[in-house]
Order: structure tokens, then C-alpha cells, then sequence
């Protein structure tokens, strides 16, 4: 077996073989082995995919894609799928991400969790998570890709609803599973047309005979996106992500920032031949990230709770990520994906320390002013803040300006999403500011000098927590100079092989682009500032209603879809299902006893009689039956 | 040839029954006992699986014995490769249900242990007969055990649920005696493997009706809420498990095989039905208010899936729809032990009286959320390969069932979370006390090995959906092209259906009745919907009246996966015998004269194939 097939399965079941000890071990495990375990084979995760990315980078830039198989996963009549992986430099690249940012973040857990009741569950859950969204990225073929999407789904599940007791997490935990099992059943749909068209559902025999054009190259590529959007919370399917920060902070960092809610992105790009064929639904996605980004930049700036504001603005890059795919600039949204995976691991995972320290609190009304008390914590969440909101020279201000720039490439309906791109921006600089204030400015609130604790010595969380935040925010940091404008374009030049990019923008525009959005992001930052920067806090007026619903979509989805399917099902069960299915035999059976007593004088206890009964009513019926013929 | 595996397998439990009825054992022995003898039968299984030969499509396993000579009436039983698979789940599920039985300690040890090998032997001997009477003779042994387990031991309202699954079910079967008596006389001989096809819409409706109520496809299902609730855990576990794939069974063996015409005929309107079952089931499984309530529901719904399956009409609904039987089968009866489970630590199945036993129970957990993500389908799980072959088997029927049948599986999502949630979730229930333990050993010991083969199934759900009936690339094109047809193949010429209907199920040159019924087929517009089942002739005819014609523009060859060559599959299947239920391979060394009508002609295609 080749190094690079050998390490892409070493990669992919490091996590699950540890999910498999965690779960049979059982309370043979101390707390900690578990969370050792789990960190230590995502690890061993990564150094397999830095293996393979070490072993492609030897190899000449045509002939790095590598496939693995095992066995026929699935097979009826003529259709093979196999347990297929494909190694290229697009899933690699998705290796390095995922297992790379994986490991920091499981590896912060151990200290974060500390102390909690069900560290075993919860570490079985992530490696779990991990091992599924490898699967994801790896798998060589449709099916297994599907396969993947459903068990980060089912992980995402375990792991928002981690918090058995809550209602509240029972029920967001729930939301997430069904939404994103609309969204699989329209991919499935999708590979239904497939199989039925090609016959298969490797990649590069779908992509070589797909419809090239009409309606049905449309649906295909329409029931990907139903997917993507799902997963990865855009319009019209994204009402779960709020609520999935029911679910513990460094699970909100890996599972619902860094990681799986880029996995429709992933997607995209990854089939982009299909959506190439069907350009209406490829510009749909760019138009469906422009609004999320919007609507979300919207919704962000009136949150109260630390982590939804996070979550918004999550789905707001996604939004932006959206865009480059749908316009074609595939790098730039691979581009965006990693740099958002850290700073956006980082904005989460020093919230969840500032969370730790007071206790659980999570309300930004009652933080202010830990600053002082929490310094590390506010410079490493200051660069994740400067990051997000592209101010150069940190990681976001690269990524996002080229994704900005790619769309001026693409005639008005790019200057449209030009134009909500830098309102985007704006809206960013505004809400990242604000959170930033609104928790580390000001003076100290008065329940943050009641409930503020850090543990004793000079860290202000414990140490694996300090330091995974650390090499998060280096990486939040350089990862920006991976690639700018036209100077130099390392990813571009690797992803080429696998999704080139349809257009690229010249020196001028990007220069425009950044001008702009910085420029934009700036004043955000500044009307931020203005509002909040005080040592006493303005008085603001009430927010809208609207935005702090979050334009109603919860409300909508209840009255269309939720409640809908409530009363079919209460009106089934008291209409048909219980006077017509279940009564019927009743109202028989009262009407066989009151037959029967009729009927009664026939029983005579003679059984020649009953035998005669019983052939004369099956001959009588066969002749019927013969006579029909 | 004559093997006496399939009988052993009939037997075996069957002497267990008289055993335990007749001999003075002590009552604490019985279960043991009883146990021992189901988990003998798996072995027996297991040595039957190692002497199938997958490749062949013919009837393996077999053995006959006249029985009534100028009637055509034999004991004849054997196994096809689906059959074998739906007598392993009988036999797995039997002994999870004689091992929970003992488990629990069912009062009057005897007569219970005695009806559940009773039940098992019939309801192999359902999956194993090759004569009609044969079948109908098990079908009907299979109902006495199940009236008597669930009136005897039933619940608090058991003998209302026992009433209407008498009811119900007798009206079936007595429908489908007589179905199989004409069957049988027009024929003159009630042998599965010699009969042919017929044309008839009332044998056909007969048999349909017997096994729309077996499974229950809506609106059928009136027996099964009830019954589903007041049989003992075990007892439901085998009704949804195993008797309803009887169901299932029967509809591929029989109805599809047999009757074509009819067949292809009302396939809208069961399909129909089955995706008001689909639909149907999911909401009252959404809103049901207890456990049992739940996976009855739920059972409904997917029998109505596994319906999609078998009249898709393709290879990806036939596999789908065997493994989906015996995933369901399994989950099913995974699910029902766990309820029972759960009722004898609460004493109640009720939800709102439910919760929070996740905290401190961790086996419980961990087995209840698997099963119940497995039984929702989440991708990866062998329950998703099943389902993901049927809706893209049906969806190239028609794109509207797949959609049906996907809303369905979103569905399956809420009520499945429901279910899990009300159990292990939020606050801890009224009903639930400190003194609810969590799983014993003895219960882990049940329920884990079938956890075990759902979690190996699905890492490898081929070993069953490839092994259903040997893959042939030729006979998509013998299968249905009705109006409703939606392949891009082309419409083979009428003659050729005609010729591959007549060639039918009959054992070649033997007395099949390719006659005037066959030649209806053949003349209806669209031919008929048939199985793989003895399609060998029709292929075969196929080709040698359409050649080019029948071959669809831009045929997809099979994926190559690296590393699995080709020379495996095509050994795979070779066909060996030349039963009947012959099948050839899409080759061109297949095309002599009529080579399915000359036993001999197989064979030549075999070497060439090879």
C-alpha cells in the first residue's frame, strides 16, 4: 500500500478506534484517559494527513490524486459504491484543517470539561465527530460522502444535546438532526438522479457523465445545495445554528465554526463540476449567501448571549464563503474556510474561557471590564476580533478580500453582491466590536466582581486550555500570508488541478476591494466605538423586535412545517386512524354478537356440520374465482 | 439432490417444541432449554450459509418428497438466496426472543417455550417451501402460536387484540387458500418451481390482500396497534421482526413471481398505498404516546418502504428491499426488547411518565441511542444502505415515491428523536425510580450480539444486498416497461416478453404452463413486472430477438474499483444449475437458440462467462 493511502486511513480511524476504547472501556477508564485517548489519536490524525501532504508535495502537480479502496460497501444488481477514499489536494488540505484544528480544540477540552459528569460521553461524542467528518472530507465517492454528511449530523446531535437535563438542549439538538436531515434527503434525491443518469457516484465518472445541461443538471446541482445549505445554516434552512450553542463551547468551536458548518462549502467546491453545469443554481448559492451574510450581520449586532453573537457571525462568513463559491472563486472561499476555522476556533474557545471564569454566564449584560482580570483572554480575543473583521495584516483580511475582489469579476450580478459584501463588512467591524466592548471594556459589571473566578497561579484557565488559544491565535494571525492577491498564490496553484477558479481578479479590483472593505470595516469598528467605547454605557434604544427574533424564521418554520405536522398527526389519529382502522373491527365484532345470536342456533356442536360449513363457503368461492377467469 | 439442511432447519426447533411440551423436565430447565435450542438453529444456519453457493441462482439446499402425486402436491422445500437470509433473521430473532423469555421468566414455561420454537419452525418453513400447500400449511401453523402467545400472555387488553388479529388475519389467508387452490388446479401441480405465470387479477388480489394484511400495508393495519402493544416484548418483537417480512416474502415469491401481469397491473395502487403507509405511519408514530406505540408505527411505515423495494421493479429495490428486511427485522427486535425492557423497570410504556434515564444507566443509553439512530437511518448504518437502494430503485420508477419516501425519512428523524428524547432525556419521569437499574448482564447479553450484527451489517451492508439474487447485467431490460417506466432503456419488442413470460419460472422443458396465460402477459402492453427469478429464459429470448435494440444507449459499466477485479464478480455469477430459477449472464456467449429452454445451454454460458 502506498504512504499516502496508508495515512488517509491511518487519518480517518485513529478518531473512531478511540470512540470504539472510550465507549467498551467504559468506567474502566479514568476521566482523563479518555480525554487523552481522544486527543492523542487526533493527533495521531493530523501527523497522518501532514504525512500525506508531505509525501503529495513530492509528487509532480498532476498525479496527487490517490484513491484507496477497501471493500464494496454497497452493491445491487450492476451498482458497486465502495468504501472509497480520494486523496487529493483538496481533501488533504481538509485533512490538515480538520484534524489540525481538531486536535487544539479536543485538546483545550480536556481542560475545559475538567470536573464535568460525563467526560467519557463527551469524549467519545468528539472523537466520534472527528472520525465522521473525516470520513466526509476523505470519501472517494458520493455515497460515503453522504455517509459522512449524516454522522456529523448525528454527532453534531449527540453533542448539542450533550447536556442531557436541559430541555432547551434536547430540543436545539433536535432542530439541528431534522434540519440537516432535510437537507440529506434533497443530496440523497440528487444521487437518485445520479445513479439513475451514470450509473455511478465516484466523483470522477459523475463528473465526466453527468447531465451537462438542462433541467436535470439543475436538479442535481439543486439537491446538493439543499444539502449544503443545510449544513452549512445558510437561508433558508439556518434557524438550528443559534440554538445550537446549547451544546458545550469547544463543541461550538469545532463542530459549529471551525469545521462541519463549512462543510457545505466543501461541498461545492468539491462537486463543482456539477454545479458548473447548472449556473442558475451556482448563482443561487452566491445570492443565498449574500443575504445570510447580511441577515445575519443584521441579527448579530442585537444578540445578548456571547456565543449566538459568534454563531451569527459564523453564519455570516459561511454567507461570505457562499458567495466565492457561487461565483466560481473556489481558492478564495477554500481561502476563507481555513483562516475563518481559526480565528472563528479562537473567538470561541477564549469565549469559553471567559465563560468558564464567571461560572457558566454566557449573557453579555452581565459581563464588562474583564479586561483586568483576564488580559491573556482579551489580547487573544482582540486578534481574533481584528481578524474576523479583516483588518490587515490578520488572517481574515486576506481571505475575505479576495473573495470580495472575485466578484467584481462577474458582471452586475457581482457589483449586487459587491455591494452586500462591503455592507457585510461593515456590519461585521460594527458587531465584533461591540461584543469585544461589551465583555472586556468598560468597568467591571458588578456580577462579573461577584462570580469572577480563575484558578490559582498565573494562568487564567488551565494550562491546555491557555495554550491551544495560543497557537489558534499565531495561526489567526500568518495564516493570511498563505496566499495575497496577485504577489503570490501558493493555494491557488495547489487547488488548480482539483477546482480551478472560473475567474480571477485583476490588481485593480482587489485593490478596490480592499480598500473598501477595510475601509468599511473600519467605521464599523469606530460607530462601534462611539456607542460602546464608554466607561459608562450609552442608552441605546430598544433593539427591534424583528432583528432579536431573528426575522421570525423559528416562527415561520413552526406555523408551516412544525404545527402542520402536528395536527396531521392529532387529526390522522382521532379521524381515520382510530373510528375508521381501529374502530372497524369493533363495530364488527358488535355486530357479530349481535349476529351471532342469531347465527347461535346453527352452532349445533355437530362438526360435520361446521367442516360441510366451511368447504361449501371455499368451494363457492373457487368457483367464483374459476368463472372469472 | 436432496439436502437435509433446509429440514434440519424446519425440525430442529420443531422437536425442541415437542420436547418441551411433552417431556417431564424440570420448569426451571425449560428456557434454557429452549434458548439452547434456538441458538442451535443460528448454528445450523451458519453451516447452511456455508454450503450456498451465492453465484447460483438456481434452488439450493433442496429436497423433495412426493406428497399427494396426482395433485402435484410435494414436500418440496430449499432455499434462494433471500430466503436463506430471511431464515437467518428468523433464526436470530427467535433466539433473542427465547433468551429474553427466559430472561424474564414467562409464567407456565412450558407452553410458552413450546409455541416460540413452534413459531420458529413454521415461520422457517414459510421461507423455505417450495409447494404452495406446503407454504400455505406454515403460513397457517405460524398464526396458531401467535394467537395463543398474545391471548395468553398478553396485556391488559389482550383479548381485543387477539380478536382482531384472528380477524384480520383469517380473512387473509382464507382468501389466499382459495387464491392457491385455483392457482394450483390451473396449473396442475401446486410445486413453486414448476408452476408458471398467470394473468389472473383475482389470484393475484387473493395473495396480495393475505399478504397486505401479513405485513400490514395501509390500510390494513388495523390488528397492529394492539397486538403490537398487548403481545409480550418478545412476542412484538417477532410480529414486526420476522411475520411481517413473511409478508414481504410472500409478495416477492409469490405475487410479484408468479403473476407479472397483474403484478406491473397494480403496482400504482400499491405503491400508492404503501406511500400512504409511509407517510401515514411516521406522523402516528410522531404522536404516538408510548413506546410500543412508537415502533408499531414505525413498523407500519416501513413495511410500506419495503414495499417501495419490491415494486420498484430493479435491482436496487429487490436488495434494497431484502436488506432492508432483515435490518428491520433486527432493529425491530432490538427495539421491542428494549421496551420491554424499560416497562419492567417503570411499569409503564408511557412517555409523558418517562425520562431522564440516561443519567447513571450508560448501557442503557449507549444501546437505546444506537438502535435508535440505526432505526432513523442515519447514514453509514445498514438501515440507511437499505433505504438508500430502495428510494433509488423507486425513484427510477417514478421520482415522486423517492420523494415520498425521503419526506418519510425526515419524518423518521422526529419521531425516532422523540422516542430516544422522552426515554433517556431531559427530567427524570414520574415513572422512573432510583430502583430502575440499568441493563443487567443478562439483558446486555441479549441485546448486544444483535447490536453487534446490526454494527457489522453496516460496515459491510453488501454482504446481504449483493448476495439477494445473483447481479445479472441483462435483465433491467427484461424488467417492467410500462407506461410508468421511466428508464431511458428502450421498450423491448412484445415478442420478446411474450417469449420471456413464457419461459417463466418453469423448470426448463418440464410441464410449465406457457400457455394461453403466458401469452396474456406477453400481449399486455408493457409486459410484465418480473423478478430475476427464472428471468434467465427472458433475458436470454431477449437477446436473441432485440440484440442491439435492447441495449441501452451508453450502458454505465460496473465501478472498477482498483484492486477488485472484475474476474470476481463475473465468477460470482456464473450460474451453476439449471433450475428453473436459471439465470443467465449478459454475454455474448449466451446467445445460442433459446438457450434457457435446453438445461444444457446454461452451462455452455457458464464456461463463456467464466
Amino acid at each position: 500500500m502506498r504512504l499516502i493511502d496508508a495515512a488517509a486511513w491511518v487519518c480517518l480511524l485513529a478518531p473512531l478506534s478511540a470512540c470504539a476504547a472510550i465507549t467498551l472501556g467504559g468506567e474502566r477508564l479514568t476521566r482523563r484517559a479518555c480525554g487523552v485517548i481522544s486527543s492523542a489519536t487526533t493527533v495521531v490524525a493530523f501527523a497522518a494527513a501532514v504525512a500525506a501532504f508531505a509525501r503529495m508535495l513530492a509528487e509532480p502537480g498532476g498525479r496527487r490524486a490517490h484513491t484507496t479502496s477497501s471493500w464494496t460497501w454497497l452493491q445491487a444488481g450492476k451498482y458497486h459504491f465502495g468504501l472509497t477514499l480520494l486523496t487529493d489536494q483538496l481533501s488533504v488540505m481538509m485533512m490538515l484543517i480538520v484534524a489540525g484544528v481538531g486536535s487544539l480544540i479536543v485538546a483545550y477540552s480536556v481542560g475545559y470539561m475538567d470536573g464535568e459528569d460525563e467526560e467519557r460521553r463527551y469524549f467519545a461524542y468528539m472523537s466520534l465527530f472527528v472520525f465522521s467528518m473525516l470520513l466526509l472530507v476523505q470519501s472517494g465517492n458520493l455515497l460515503l460522502l453522504l455517509a459522512g454528511w449524516g454522522m456529523v449530523g448525528l454527532s453534531s446531535y449527540l453533542l448539542i444535546g450533550f447536556y442531557q437535563q436541559r430541555p432547551e438542549a434536547i430540543a436545539a439538538a433536535k432542530k439541528a438532526f431534522v434540519m440537516n436531515a432535510f437537507g440529506d434527503a434533497t443530496m440523497a434525491l440528487a444521487l437518485f438522479l445520479l445513479i439513475e443518469h451514470t450509473g455511478r457516484l465516484d466523483f470522477a465518472s459523475v463528473f465526466s457523465h453527468a447531465p451537462r445541461h438542462g433541467t436535470l443538471a439543475t436538479l442535481i446541482a439543486l439537491g446538493l445545495l439543499g444539502g449544503a445549505v443545510a449544513k452549512s445554516a445558510q437561508i433558508p434552512l439556518h434557524t438550528w445554528l443559534p440554538d445550537a450553542m446549547e451544546g458545550p463551547t469547544p463543541v461550538s468551536a469545532l463542530i459549529h465554526a471551525a469545521t462541519m458548518v463549512t462543510a457545505g462549502v466543501y461541498l461545492i467546491v468539491r462537486t463543482h463540476p456539477l454545479f458548473e453545469n447548472a449556473r442558475a443554481v451556482e448563482d443561487l448559492a452566491a445570492g443565498l449567501g449574500a443575504a445570510t451574510l447580511l441577515m445575519a450581520g443584521l441579527i448579530a449586532l442585537v444578540q445578548v448571549d456571547i456565543k449566538r453573537v459568534i454563531a451569527y457571525s459564523t453564519m455570516s462568513q459561511i454567507g461570505y464563503m457562499f458567495v466565492g463559491a457561487g461565483i466560481g472563486a473556489y481558492p478564495s472561499a477554500m481561502f476563507h474556510l481555513m483562516t475563518h476555522a481559526f480565528f472563528k476556533a479562537l473567538l470561541f474557545l477564549s469565549a469559553g474561557i471567559v465563560i468558564h471564569a464567571l461560572g457558566g454566564e454566557q449573557d453579555v449584560r452581565r459581563m464588562g471590564g474583564l479586561g483586568r482580570a483576564l488580559p491573556f483572554t482579551r489580547a487573544v480575543f482582540a486578534v481574533g476580533t481584528l481578524a474576523l473583521v479583516g483588518v490587515p495584516p490578520f488572517a481574515g483580511f486576506f481571505s475575505k478580500d479576495s473573495i470580495i475582489a472575485a466578484t467584481l469579476t462577474r458582471g452586475a450580478f457581482g457589483d449586487c453582491l459587491f455591494a452586500v459584501c462591503l455592507a457585510g463588512a461593515f456590519l461585521t467591524g460594527l458587531y465584533s466590536l461591540r461584543l469585544y466592548l461589551l465583555v472586556f471594556g468598560g468597568a467591571q459589571s458588578e456580577f462579573a466582581a461577584e462570580h469572577l473566578h480563575r484558578p490559582a497561579g498565573r494562568l487564567e484557565a488551565a494550562p491546555s486550555m491557555i495554550w491551544t488559544v495560543a497557537v489558534l491565535a499565531v495561526g489567526a494571525t500568518v495564516a493570511g500570508f498563505l496566499q495575497f492577491a496577485e504577489v503570490w498564490h501558493p493555494l491557488t496553484t495547489w487547488l488548480a488541478p482539483v477546482a480551478a477558479p472560473l475567474s480571477e481578479a485583476t490588481n485593480r479590483q482587489e485593490a478596490v476591494a480592499s480598500v473598501a472593505s477595510v475601509g468599511l470595516g473600519l467605521a464599523g469598528m469606530s460607530v462601534a466605538y462611539a456607542l460602546y467605547g464608554g466607561a459608562q454605557p450609552r442608552r441605546l434604544p430598544r433593539p427591534l423586535a424583528l432583528l432579536v427574533q431573528g426575522f421570525y424564521w423559528d416562527q415561520l418554520y413552526a406555523a408551516i412545517f412544525y404545527r402542520p405536522a402536528e395536527l396531521a398527526a392529532q387529526g390522522l389519529a382521532r379521524f381515520v386512524e382510530a373510528p375508521l382502522i381501529a374502530g372497524s373491527i369493533g363495530e364488527l365484532s358488535r355486530g357479530f354478537r349481535l349476529g351471532s345470536g342469531e347465527l347461535g342456533r346453527v352452532q349445533n356442536g355437530l362438526v360435520r356440520s361446521y367442516v360441510l360449513a366451511i368447504a361449501s363457503g371455499v368451494a363457492v368461492l373457487a368457483v367464483v374465482f374459476l368463472s372469472t377467469r | 439432490m436432496s439436502h437435509w439442511l433446509t429440514t434440519i432447519l424446519i425440525v430442529l426447533p420443531l422437536g425442541g417444541a415437542l420436547v418441551v411440551w411433552l417431556a417431564p423436565l424440570p420448569r426451571a430447565w425449560v428456557g434454557s432449554l429452549a434458548t439452547l435450542v434456538s441458538l442451535l438453529e443460528v448454528g445450523v444456519w451458519i453451516i447452511a450459509l456455508e454450503h450456498f453457493h451465492f453465484g447460483s441462482a438456481s434452488l439450493q439446499l433442496d429436497q423433495q418428497h412426493t406428497w399427494f402425486r396426482d395433485l402435484g402436491v410435494s414436500y418440496h422445500v430449499g432455499e434462494f438466496a433471500f430466503s436463506l437470509w430471511l431464515v437467518g433473521l428468523s433464526a436470530v430473532c427467535g433466539a433473542a426472543a427465547s433468551a429474553y423469555a427466559w430472561w424474564v421468566g414467562r409464567e407456565r414455561p412450558r407452553a410458552y417455550f413450546g409455541l416460540l420454537l413452534f413459531l420458529t419452525s413454521a415461520v422457517v418453513g414459510v421461507f423455505s417451501a417450495q409447494d404452495l400447500l406446503l407454504f400455505y400449511a406454515f403460513f397457517e401453523a405460524m398464526l396458531i402460536p401467535l394467537y395463543i402467545l398474545i391471548g395468553v400472555w398478553g396485556g391488559a387488553g389482550r383479548l381485543g387484540a387477539t380478536l382482531k388479529f384472528v380477524v384480520y388475519t383469517v380473512a387473509g389467508s382464507l382468501l389466499m387458500l382459495v387464491s392457491i387452490i385455483v392457482y394450483g388446479l390451473q396449473q396442475g401441480t401446486f410445486d413453486l418451481m414448476k408452476t408458471g405465470t398467470s394473468s389472473n387479477d383475482w389470484l393475484f388480489l387473493g395473495f396480495a390482500l393475505a399478504f397486505a394484511v401479513k405485513a400490514p400495508l395501509w390500510p390494513f393495519h388495523g390488528w397492529l396497534p394492539d397486538a403490537y402493544r398487548e403481545a409480550p416484548a418478545e412476542v412484538s418483537g417477532l410480529l414486526s421482526g420476522v411475520i411481517s417480512k413473511v409478508a414481504a416474502y410472500g409478495f416477492l415469491r409469490i405475487a410479484i413471481d408468479k403473476f407479472p401481469g397483474p403484478a406491473h397491473d397494480f403496482r400504482v395502487p400499491i405503491l400508492v398505498l404503501a406511500s400512504i403507509g409511509l407517510v401515514y405511519g411516521s406522523l402516528l408514530a410522531f404522536r404516538a404516546p408510548d413506546i410500543r406505540g412508537v415502533v408499531a408505527y414505525s413498523s407500519l411505515a416501513q413495511m410500506g418502504l419495503i414495499t417501495f423495494g419490491l415494486f420498484a421493479a430493479n435491482d436496487l429495490g429487490f436488495d434494497g428491499a431484502v436488506l432492508q428486511m432483515v435490518n428491520h427485522g433486527l432493529i425491530s427486535m432490538t427495539l421491542f426488547l428494549l421496551a420491554g425492557m424499560v416497562e419492567r423497570r417503570t411499569a409503564t410504556g408511557e412517555l409523558s411518565q418517562l425520562g431522564g434515564m440516561a443519567r447513571g444507566r450508560p448501557a442503557l443509553a449507549t444501546v437505546l441511542m444506537t438502535v435508535g439512530v440505526m432505526a432513523l437511518a442515519v447514514p453509514l448504518s445498514s438501515n440507511f444502505a437499505g433505504e438508500f437502494l430502495i428510494l433509488a430503485g423507486v425513484f427510477q420508477q417514478y421520482w415522486l415515491w423517492a420523494v415520498v419516501g425521503a419526506a418519510a425519512i425526515v419524518l423518521a428523524a422526529m419521531y425516532t428523536l422523540r422516542l430516544v428524547s422522552a426515554l433517556l432525556h431531559r427530567g427524570v419521569g414520574p415513572a422512573v425510580s432510583e430502583a430502575a437499574l440499568d441493563l443487567r448482564r443478562g439483558e446486555l447479553a441479549i441485546v448486544v450480539p444483535l447490536l453487534a450484527l446490526l454494527l457489522a451489517l453496516s460496515s459491510w451492508p453488501a454482504a446481504i444486498s449483493a448476495r439477494v439474487l445473483p447481479a445479472g447485467e441483462g435483465e433491467a431490460v427484461a424488467l417492467a416497461a410500462g407506461p410508468l417506466d421511466r428508464s431511458p432503456y428502450p421498450t423491448p419488442p412484445a415478442a420478446c416478453r411474450g417469449a420471456g413470460a413464457a419461459s417463466g419460472l418453469g423448470r426448463p422443458g418440464s410441464r410449465s404452463s406457457a400457455g394461453p396465460a403466458a401469452a396474456q402477459v406477453g400481449g399486455e402492453p408493457g409486459g410484465g413486472l418480473a423478478l430475476r427469478l427464472g428471468a434467465g429464459g427472458r433475458s436470454a429470448a431477449c437477446h436473441d430477438g432485440g440484440g442491439a435494440a435492447v441495449a441501452p444507449p451508453a450502458r454505465p459499466t460496473p465501478a472498477a474499483l482498483p484492486g477488485r477485479g472484475t474476474g470476481t464478480l463475473a465468477a460470482g455469477r456464473v450460474p451453476s444449475g439449471s433450475h428453473g430459477l436459471s439465470y443467465l449472464p449478459r454475454s455474448p456467449g449466451a446467445r445460442g437458440p433459446e438457450p434457457a429452454l435446453r438445461p444444457g445451454a446454461n452451462t455452455g454460458a457458464a464456461g463463456v462467462g467464466a
